[in-house]
C-alpha cells in the first residue's frame, strides 16, 4: 500500500481526520482538488469551532477569523413587517468564545496546515474520479485525474464534500431525493469596517449572526446575515424542488431580501465583492447514507452531517468531528490491522456517543418542521400581525385581547388549530 | 546539454501567495522546454528569480518532468537586466542549448528580460514566438507587426519566447507530483533592490491629444475614424548621424507618448 490512509478533500473534515491520522504516525495523504485548501469552498456561515479544543489547543490565538459572533438575531418577516428577537452576549467576546466568521479560504488553510505540521502530506489541483476496490469490493485506493494516478491505501476517508462520489460510488447512499437538499446563494458584500461596527452595534471583533424566516418569497428555505471584518455575508438558503417549481432565480430572491426595509439600511452602498453558491444537506438525520464501508469511512458534508435546526444551523463543528473521529477510527483500524467493516466500526461508536449524532438524532423532526409550509409561509404572516396588533394603538377603540388578536389573526392566516398544536409539539418535543 | 525554461512568480497586488501563479506565457514556455528536452535528450532545468513563493512554480515544473530546478532568490523588483544577469549568472557553466521564456509576464510587461538574456550569456535570440516546430532542425514562426509573419531556423545556443497560446502545460502526473513536493531547489543569493518605478502595471502608450480634424468633408471623416493616424505622413526619410539619430528617434517616441 502507498499509504495507511487517503482522506479525500481538504475541508474542515478532511484536515481533521487528516491531523488526527498524522498525530497517530500514520502515513497519509490529504488530497485537495483546488489550488490549495478552501479554494472551492463557498461558505457564508458562523463556525463554531468548540471541537478544535481537543485538537487545537488554544486554537483561538492563531485560527483565522473575523469576527467572534456576540450577538444572535432571529428575524421573523414578512414583505413589510419584521420582529427580531435580538440577543448580545459580551461572554462570547472573550475566550473560549462560542461562534465565530471566518473566510474559508482562510480557515480550510490553516486548518490543513496544522495536519501537514503533523506530518501529513497534502496534495492538491487534484481530483479523485473514483475509488480503486478489490475483488471481494473492499476500497483499496483512489484513481486520480492525472497521468498514472492511482493510489492505494489500507483506509479511505472521503470527505469530499456534498454530492459524495466517492460515498454514492460505494452504495452508501440510496436514492437521492433533492426534496433533502438546500441551495445556498451568498453575496460578500464590502463596506469599512466602522460602518459595519456602527450598523451592527459592535466594537472590535465583536460580530453579528442574522438568521431571517419568511423571506424568500414563498420558495421554502431562509435568509442569512453574517459580519465579516470589513464585508458582510448575506444570503437565502432555498429548497431545491420549491426552487425548481417556482421557477424563481435565486438571485432575485437574493435582491428582493437585500431590498427589505429591515436590511436595507444595513448593507446600504456596499459594494458586491463576490456572488457564490452551494447545495446543502438539510435533512438531517433521515437522509444520513452509511457512514461506513469495507475500507471506507465518509465524514462532514459528504455524510451529510449537516444540521439545519432553526435556532441552530451548523455543519462545520459536524465536519470536523466527524472527521477528527474518523481519523482516530482509521488509525485504530490500521494499527489492528482490520480495515474491514468490523474494524472501522469504532468510527459509529465515536458518532454515537458524541453530540455529532446524538443532535441528529434528537434533532431530527426539526428540518421538516422549519421547511414546512406552515412554517415558511402561514406562521410569519401570522406571529407579525399579532405583534403588529398588540403595539398598534387604535384609539378611540379599545385595546383587543391577546386572546381575540391570536384568534382573529389564526382565522385570517388559515392556521387550523390541529396544525398549531402538532407543529408546536413537535417542535416542543424536539427541542426539549 | 541543457534545456533552461524560466518562470516568473506573480502574486496579485492584493492577494497572498496562495493566488500566486505563473503566467499562460510561462507556462507554454515550460511545456517547449519539455519537448526541446524530450525532442533533443537534454536535461530541462526550470530557473525563477523570485522570492521563496515562487518555489511553486519550480515544484509544478518539476512536476511536469523538469530534471532540476534554481531559484534565484530576490524579494525585490528587479529591472529586465537585473533578472536577466541573475538567471545569466545561474546558469553559467552550464552547456545550455535553448533557453525558453515567455514572451512578457503579466505585471510589468515589456518583454525584455529574453533580448537582455539572450545578450548576457551570447546566445541568439527568437522572441514573440507563436509556433515552434522540432524536428532535426528547431524552426519557430515570429509574429511581426502588421499581420507578417517571419519563419527562422533556429540553432543553439538560443534564447525563445513563446506567446501563452503556443502550447498547453502537461498534467503532471501523480507520481511527479508526489515527488516535487519535496525535492530539492537550489537556492542562489540574487540581487538585492533596483530602481524601479513602484506602480505595477502593463507599459502601454500615454493617450495623446488629437487636433481637431482639418480638410474636405471626406478627410475629416477618414480621419476621425482613423483615430488621426489615415491622414498623417508617414514619416520623413532623414540621414543623420547616430548620435542625433538617436535624439530624434526618442523625441519622437515621446511626442508618441511613449516615454
Amino acid at each position: 500500500m502507498d499509504f495507511d490512509a487517503i482522506v479525500v478533500g481538504a475541508g474542515p473534515a478532511g484536515s481533521c481526520a487528516a491531523l488526527e491520522l498524522a498525530r497517530a504516525g500514520k502515513s497519509v495523504l490529504l488530497i485537495e482538488r483546488g489550488p490549495f485548501p478552501g479554494s472551492k469552498n463557498m461558505y457564508g456561515g458562523v463556525v463554531y469551532p468548540r471541537i478544535l479544543d481537543e485538537l487545537v489547543p488554544q486554537w483561538w490565538e492563531e485560527a483565522p477569523i473575523q469576527r467572534w459572533v456576540t450577538r444572535r438575531s432571529t428575524m421573523i418577516m414578512t414583505p413589510t413587517q419584521a420582529l427580531t428577537i435580538d440577543f448580545r452576549s459580551q461572554n462570547w467576546a472573550a475566550p473560549p468564545y462560542n461562534g465565530a466568521t471566518a473566510y474559508r479560504p482562510d480557515f480550510d488553510h490553516w486548518l490543513a496546515g496544522k495536519a501537514t505540521d503533523a506530518g501529513a502530506q497534502l496534495l492538491c489541483s487534484t481530483v479523485v474520479t473514483g475509488v480503486l476496490r478489490d475483488a471481494a469490493g473492499a476500497v483499496i485506493g483512489v484513481r486520480t485525474d492525472r497521468p498514472d494516478g492511482d493510489l492505494t491505501a489500507k483506509v479511505v476517508i472521503a470527505c469530499d464534500g456534498v454530492n459524495s462520489f466517492i460515498a454514492k460510488e460505494v452504495g452508501l447512499y440510496g436514492k437521492v431525493d433533492a426534496a433533502n437538499y438546500t441551495l445556498g446563494v451568498k453575496e460578500t458584500l464590502a463596506l469599512p469596517k466602522e460602518v459595519i461596527d456602527e450598523r451592527f452595534g459592535v466594537r472590535g471583533r465583536e460580530g453579528v449572526d442574522f438568521e431571517v424566516v419568511g423571506c424568500t418569497e414563498g420558495v421554502n428555505g431562509g435568509g442569512f446575515l453574517y459580519t465579516n471584518l470589513d464585508t458582510v455575508s448575506l444570503g437565502v438558503v432555498l429548497k431545491l424542488p420549491r426552487l425548481a417549481a417556482q421557477k424563481k432565480r435565486p438571485e432575485e430572491i437574493i435582491a428582493s431580501f437585500k431590498k427589505h426595509p429591515a436590511i436595507a439600511p444595513l448593507i446600504e452602498g456596499a459594494d458586491l465583492k463576490e456572488y457564490s453558491a452551494h447545495v446543502i444537506p438539510e435533512a438531517g438525520y433521515k437522509m444520513l447514507p452509511k457512514l461506513v464501508g469495507p475500507g471506507l469511512l465518509v465524514a462532514g458534508d459528504a455524510a451529510a452531517l449537516c444540521l439545519a435546526a432553526g435556532i441552530w444551523l451548523e455543519g462545520m463543528n459536524f465536519a470536523m468531528a466527524s472527521g477528527m473521529y474518523a481519523g482516530r477510527a482509521a488509525a485504530q483500524a490500521v494499527t489492528r490491522g482490520n480495515t474491514g467493516p468490523d474494524g472501522l466500526k469504532p468510527y459509529l461508536e465515536m458518532l454515537n456517543s458524541s453530540f455529532v449524532l446524538k443532535d441528529h438524532r434528537k434533532l431530527q423532526h426539526i428540518p421538516h418542521l422549519v421547511l414546512s409550509d406552515r412554517v415558511q409561509n402561514q406562521y410569519p404572516a401570522f406571529v407579525a400581525n399579532i405583534v403588529e396588533r398588540m403595539f398598534r394603538v387604535d384609539n378611540p377603540a379599545p385595546k383587543p385581547g391577546l386572546r381575540r388578536i391570536v384568534r382573529e389573526e389564526r382565522k385570517r392566516a388559515g392556521i387550523r388549530w390541529r396544525d398549531l398544536l402538532s407543529d408546536g409539539w413537535t417542535g416542543m418535543k424536539g427541542f426539549s | 546539454m541543457t534545456v533552461v525554461a524560466c518562470l516568473k512568480w506573480l502574486t496579485p497586488h492584493d492577494a497572498d501567495d496562495r493566488f500566486g501563479g505563473i503566467s499562460p506565457a510561462d507556462s507554454s514556455a515550460l511545456e517547449w522546454a519539455l519537448r526541446l528536452g524530450a525532442a533533443r535528450n537534454e536535461q530541462v532545468l526550470a530557473v525563477a528569480v523570485g522570492p521563496a513563493a515562487a518555489d511553486t512554480a519550480l515544484r509544478d515544473a518539476l512536476a511536469c518532468g523538469a530534471h532540476r530546478a534554481i531559484r534565484v532568490d530576490s524579494a525585490d523588483e528587479l529591472s529586465s537586466n537585473d533578472v536577466a544577469a541573475a538567471i545569466a549568472g545561474a546558469i553559467d557553466g552550464l552547456d545550455v542549448s535553448f533557453v525558453c521564456c515567455g514572451d512578457y509576464s503579466l505585471d510589468r510587461g515589456t518583454g525584455s528580460v529574453p533580448a537582455f538574456l539572450a545578450a548576457q550569456i551570447g546566445a541568439r535570440q527568437a522572441l514573440g514566438l507563436i509556433e515552434i516546430v522540432l524536428g532535426n532542425e528547431v524552426i519557430a514562426l515570429r509574429r511581426l507587426d502588421g499581420g507578417r509573419r517571419e519563419r527562422l531556423r533556429v540553432d543553439a545556443p538560443a534564447v525563445l519566447s513563446v506567446e501563452g497560446a503556443t502550447a498547453t502545460l502537461r498534467r503532471a502526473s501523480l507520481s511527479g507530483a508526489l515527488a516535487a513536493r519535496t525535492a530539492p531547489i537550489d537556492v542562489l543569493a540574487g540581487p538585492v533592490g533596483s530602481h524601479l518605478p513602484t506602480a505595477r502595471r502593463p507599459y502601454r502608450p500615454r493617450a495623446r491629444v488629437l487636433p481637431p480634424p482639418q480638410g474636405e468633408t471626406l478627410d475629416r471623416v477618414r480621419s476621425l475614424l482613423s483615430g488621426g493616424t489615415a491622414t498623417k505622413s508617414h514619416g520623413v526619410p532623414v540621414e543623420l548621424e547616430p548620435e542625433e539619430a538617436a535624439d530624434r528617434i526618442i523625441a519622437a517616441l515621446d511626442e508618441w507618448g511613449y516615454s
